[in-house]
């Protein structure tokens, strides 16, 4: 008698004992499903990625070699100077300034702003004779716009027949300088500020024969070779300038003294 | 009493959950069983993180001394230098490089020998106190995102990666998830009872492992994507 109920009691435990053990099979089924499609998705989406990967790297490599690259004779402009610098100013200036600059060089611009203007002002007084080369080693800092090319052969384009406008373009190439890293200002906008400088119509319509890439290329590796580190690099009179370049003030005293000296 | 149950349950879960995953593997595989032990296991947790900590305190220190050589010479941090490989608009320079008023790889300085101590110490059978872990990984979490910041900072704004830069990007990771390991399989985290079972068993999946590889394969992708057609 007394077993009848201890019976129904182990047969109720098997019976809760085994409803557990159910449920815990089906959780068990339940998280393998989960980890078996995590691990497929996760290892679907790496060989995606890999494969994009691949694929826009080979087609840059294809379209980069599709790009001819604009070659032809090495045109220098009427005020280039064997060295590779475009010559503003008078020849019986007492003082010769030299800079090198990119167009994309974020400390050019700043060398720009702090100086253009006295530059500008030396130059129309007939202090100084200022010697640009303009340099294109950021190419690779404008999203393949090639944007420091771009900027320079516009820049000599105007500069071969109008110096005045292209004064005030570089300055203005500057004020408006874009982003490092970003695509650059586009042709458009090229054309625009050239415009704005007071270039005619069609010096800036003739920016897109990149006439003067050729001389641009050439000029950025003569500034290497005659051992250019950085830009901006200033020289007056041919020795290094090393005083501060980004506060007005300090390259204007140091073009004062050596027109005096002189 | 059930809640003890509880905790007993979970206790005795990992283990079991972690040789049921390798079980299932040695059925199919024998090689692949070893090697999933050995993932879970404190020599292969700590020693990956001393090994991403120390990497990350070499990484620290070459940006260290760049910072100090920068700030005794700003002339050759105002320049756009030619033989420098990403040139200017180099991240030494800009304002998220010392976002604290110093350079920020300072704070790698201080922040990795700690973890190099914790690591060398677990590997020696050390056993830190469950709020010292946690407290780690809040510390750590808190690097990781900053890390991050920066990462995103120099591919977005500054537009230019140094390679040291990524470096500690990849180790900082790296020691996250070795800690994050660490401290979910040890119950460290003051989870609630039923997420620190989930997290355990995904962990024993391996799918931490996953994430991971996902995350890192992402990152490279982009920086490979965005910079190698550009030195084509």
């Amino acid at each position: 008698m007394p077993k009848q109920p201890t019976s129904t009691k182990s047969g109720q435990a098997r019976e809760a004992l085994r409803r557990r053990q159910q449920q815990q099979a089906a959780a068990d089924r339940r998280l393998r499903i989960i980890v078996r499609t995590a691990w497929i998705a996760g290892i679907t989406a790496i060989a995606v990625i890999l494969g994009v990967t691949i694929w826009t790297v080979a087609n840059a490599r294809s379209s980069g070699s599709a790009a001819p690259p604009v070659s032809g004779p090495v045109i220098v402009p009427p005020n280039g100077t064997d060295a590779g610098a475009v010559r503003f100013g008078q020849d019986g200036a007492p003082v010769t300034v030299t800079v090198y600059a990119d167009f994309m060089c974020p400390f050019c611009g700043q060398f720009e702003r702090a100086n253009g203007e006295a530059l500008q002002s030396a130059v129309a007084a007939g202090t100084v004779k200022l010697e640009v080369h303009p340099m294109a080693f950021l190419d690779a800092q404008s999203a393949g716009s090639k944007y420091s090319t771009r900027a320079a052969n516009a820049f000599i384009t105007v500069a071969s027949s109008d110096p005045d406008a292209a004064l005030r373009f570089n300055q203005l190439l500057f004020a408006n300088q874009p982003a490092e890293g970003s695509s650059g200002l586009s042709d458009d906008r090229l054309a625009a500020l050239a415009t704005q400088a007071g270039a005619s119509a069609d010096v800036v319509a003739s920016f897109k024969e990149q006439r003067f890439v050729p001389w641009v290329n050439q000029l950025t590796q003569q500034a290497f070779d005659s051992g250019v580190t950085g830009t901006p690099t200033v020289k007056i009179n041919g020795q290094p300038f090393t005083g501060d370049l980004y506060t007005p003030g300090p390259l204007a005293n140091a073009i004062q003294q050596a027109a005096s000296g002189a | 009493m059930p809640e003890v149950t509880a905790v007993i349950d979970a206790d005795a879960e990992m283990p079991g959950d972690a040789s049921d995953a390798s079980g299932e593997a040695e059925g199919q595989r024998p090689g692949m069983g070893r090697l999933r032990r050995l993932r879970q296991s404190n020599g292969w947790i700590f020693g990956t993180m001393l090994f991403s900590a120390l990497l990350s305190l070499t990484a620290s220190f070459v940006l260290s001394v760049d910072a100090v050589v920068l700030a005794a010479d700003p002339q050759a941090a105002l320049a756009c230098n030619i033989n420098a490989v990403l040139s200017c608009g180099t991240v030494g320079a800009s304002w998220q490089a010392s976002l604290f008023g110093f350079p920020n790889a300072f704070l790698g300085l201080v922040a990795e020998p700690v973890v190099i101590t914790v690591a060398v110490a677990s590997l020696g059978g050390v056993r830190f106190p469950r709020w010292f872990m946690f407290a780690a990984q809040i510390v750590y979490t808190l690097g990781l995102i900053f890390a991050y910041w920066l990462f995103f900072q120099a591919f977005f704004v500054i537009g230019a990666l140094c390679p040291w830069c990524l470096l500690v990007t990849l180790s900082t990771t790296l020691v996250f998830t070795s800690l994050t390991h660490v401290n979910i399989r040890d119950g460290n985290l003051y989870l609630p009872q039923s997420v620190s079972r989930v997290a355990r068993s995904l962990i024993a999946h391996d799918l931490d492992l996953l994430l991971v590889t996902l995350w890192l394969v992402g990152v490279t992708a982009m920086v490979v994507i965005k910079y190698v057609p550009l030195m084509l």
